[in-house]
């Protein structure tokens, strides 16, 4: 592999570091909760030693992508349909956010319907049936087979 | 009680109506999940973890067990037919399997896969019944310093054979393990990184990290590449292999059955390097290797009565010493765990109903699978038709509704979502998610083993090493971390290497 040296663009690069980031977090908690001592181990004891461990660990992942050729951020989504896959988290997040607050049927109807028309277009024949047949009938089975209850939200329904 | 009693009683216990009803449920979502690239046992076995709550154990364990071994029939269709393998265990099937299709003979491929599976699943189920017990009874043995080192053992060998740095697979591995300590300590009972959130007390819930690392993220890649598949519009005709074609397989089917069963039990072997070294050892025996690629049947018969037979083969370090040996397994755990009962040496002492049920099952199992695999592969083929763009909706919604209905709580909702997101992430970077997912499992008992270890030996580190068991452990581990450092053999491991998530 070609060496590159130092170059702040490396998607492994920021990967260590993240990693580095981590593993100092891990350490400290570690130490937080008390190492004990080899005959009577604590709380952190496991942790903090893991802790350096990642901490090695993420340091030679950042050395070997300084020493080799790491890929570049924007390479790692490049001629890839990310716009698509962002639709997907972004709509996935809100829904979170909706779940409990509208409910599950008023969430998720809408979720399967922007789920099924705006990745790969399903037909509206299609998709308008599964977007409120699915979850309906999910709902229906948990809540009367499985008696789980799902959130009904602030306008109670479901 | 004589083992002929013991499987006597576990066949009445696997034969009630709702124990079969289970054992169908779970070998027909493992043939479906086989059969469709893009969702896995993985996937399935977290989507459905929820669902053994609400039946007993023994159901709900023959459920997800027969999704395992169900997919290992069922990914050999994809392979056959689209060139597309529905699991990574069915990957080397593609080679023969597909060529054999191309040339008008996907009927005898998909029928010696069906056959040489139900072989090598039933054998392997034999080999489960007599080792098993055997080994539960020395395991017995195993200390806390010998449960710890094999655990690191088996974290070792799934990082070592994971595709990709080695590096980065034991920082998943760390992580996971750091993943695996949150909530109360298990033994002075104090919460650790809860960060004053009740929810986190009982630990991160396996369920929603394993949807989000494999379903969600397993979603999200595949949106972003395109999911299309073409099927091979080879007409599928004359199932049963004829003579010539049972004469070249039988040899492959015994060989490949041997050394599944073997690399199955090992931890952190598994499924796919039986497939992948079953293929190579045929190979390498055969007169006529040049034939192998170019639709040999031995190519077919032998990865698909490996990775059978090493599906059967994982279950013994789970059953007998309550080691989940890979991925799948820590799933499986996840399920016994959830039922408050610990796999382990003690489990067919304390619950033989349960131990010899779930094993009985299989030959059952076995059974349903070669019956739906061959009357129903038209069906099988017309669900490969399943445009992506509707099944990822689903696969999501069911996420959603395996992680809710598991806690009743929205907060594992935003930790799957986090994992998803996490798990996405790292694979763009080339880190697998299976030994996080191994790792998390293993973690906490694997601190509880350590410390205990120390507290009784007052502190002595030696007494890792003064263990035999441990000591032998141990030093594979070590040989195996420092490998990749050698460069011939840190080719040799890139040879060896897989996908996650599959063994």
């Amino acid at each position: 592999m070609k060496s590159s040296g130092l170059r702040i663009n490396n998607a492994e690069l920021w990967g260590g570091a993240i990693w580095f980031a981590v593993s100092l977090f891990v350490l400290d908690q570690g130490q937080k909760l008390g190492l004990g001592s080899v005959n009577a181990p604590g709380m952190g004891f496991m942790m903090f030693w893991i802790g350096i461990v990642m901490a090695a660990l993420s340091l030679g992942v950042a050395v070997q992508a300084i020493r080799s050729e790491g890929p570049s951020v924007r390479a790692l989504w490049a001629e890839t349909r990310w716009v698509k896959t962002l639709i997907v988290i972004v709509t996935f997040g809100l829904y979170g956010f909706a779940f409990t607050s509208l409910g599950f049927l008023l969430s998720t109807i809408p979720l399967m319907l922007v789920l099924l028309r705006a990745i790969d277009p399903v037909r509206w024949t299609i998709a308008i049936p599964l977007a409120f047949g699915a979850p309906i009938l999910i709902w229906w089975i948990l809540k009367t087979l499985l008696q789980i209850q799902l959130p009904n939200g602030v306008f109670e329904i479901g | 009680m004589d083992l002929l009693g013991q499987v006597a009683n576990g066949f009445a216990v696997a034969l009630t109506p709702i124990n079969l009803l289970y054992c169908f449920i779970g070998v027909f979502i493992g043939t479906l999940v086989g059969v469709l690239p893009g969702i896995g046992p993985i996937s399935a076995m977290s989507l459905l973890l929820p669902v053994t709550l609400s039946g007993t154990p023994e159901s709900g364990i023959i459920m997800m067990a027969g999704i395992y071994y169900g997919s290992m029939y069922g990914g050999s269709t994809t392979s056959i037919l689209v060139n597309i393998p529905g699991e990574a265990t069915s990957v080397v099937t593609c080679l023969d399997g597909h060529q054999m299709a191309k040339q008008g003979r996907a009927g005898p491929a998909l029928g010696i896969a069906a056959f040489g599976s139900f072989i090598a699943g039933t054998v392997a189920v034999v080999g489960l019944m007599v080792i098993a017990p055997f080994l539960a009874g020395f395991a017995v043995a195993f200390g806390p310093a010998e449960m710890f080192s094999l655990m690191i053992l088996g974290l070792v060998i799934v990082t070592f054979l994971t595709q990709g740095s080695m590096l980065k697979s034991l920082l998943m591995a760390s992580a996971g393990v750091v993943l695996g300590l949150i909530g109360l300590d298990s033994i002075t009972a104090q919460p650790r990184l809860t960060f004053d959130r009740i929810e986190l007390y009982d630990g991160i819930g396996l369920v929603p990290v394993v949807m989000g690392l494999f379903g969600v993220a397993e979603v999200l890649s595949n949106i972003e590449q395109g999911v299309k598949r073409t099927i091979t519009s080879t007409k599928i005709s004359n199932l049963l292999p004829n003579k010539e074609d049972w004469q070249r397989s039988a040899g492959p089917i015994g060989r490949g059955t041997v050394l599944g069963f073997f690399l199955g039990i090992i931890p952190g072997g598994g499924a796919v390097i039986a497939a992948f070294a079953s293929y190579a050892l045929e190979k390498r025996i055969s007169k006529t290797p040049e034939r192998f690629g170019k639709g040999a049947i031995e190519g077919v018969a032998g990865p698909e009565a490996a990775n059978n037979s090493a599906a059967g083969g994982a279950f013994i370090p789970l059953l007998t010493l309550g080691i989940p040996p890979n991925v799948v397994m820590a799933l499986l755990l996840g399920a016994f765990v959830i039922h408050n009962i610990q796999p382990g040496p003690l489990l067919m002492v304390q619950r033989p109903d349960l131990f010899w049920g779930v094993i009985t099952s299989m030959y059952i199992g076995n059974v349903m699978l070669l019956v739906l695999n061959l009357p129903l592969i038209g069906m099988w083929v017309q669900l490969l038709r399943l445009p992506y763009n509707i099944l990822f909706p689903m696969i999501l919604l069911f996420t959603v509704i395996g992680v809710f209905a598991s806690s009743n709580n929205v907060f594992d909702l935003y930790v799957m979502l986090a994992f998803g997101l996490i798990g996405y992430l790292t694979r763009k970077l080339g880190y697998e998610a299976a030994p996080l997912v191994l790792a998390f499992v293993l973690g906490a008992i694997m601190e509880n083993k350590l410390r205990t270890a120390l507290i009784i030996s007052a502190g002595d580190l030696t007494t890792f090493f003064k263990k035999p068991i441990s000591a032998v452990c141990l030093t594979i581990a070590a040989i195996m971390l420092l490998m990749p450092l050698i460069p011939q053999l840190r080719r040799k491991r890139e040879a060896v290497a897989l996908e996650d998530g599959n063994n």
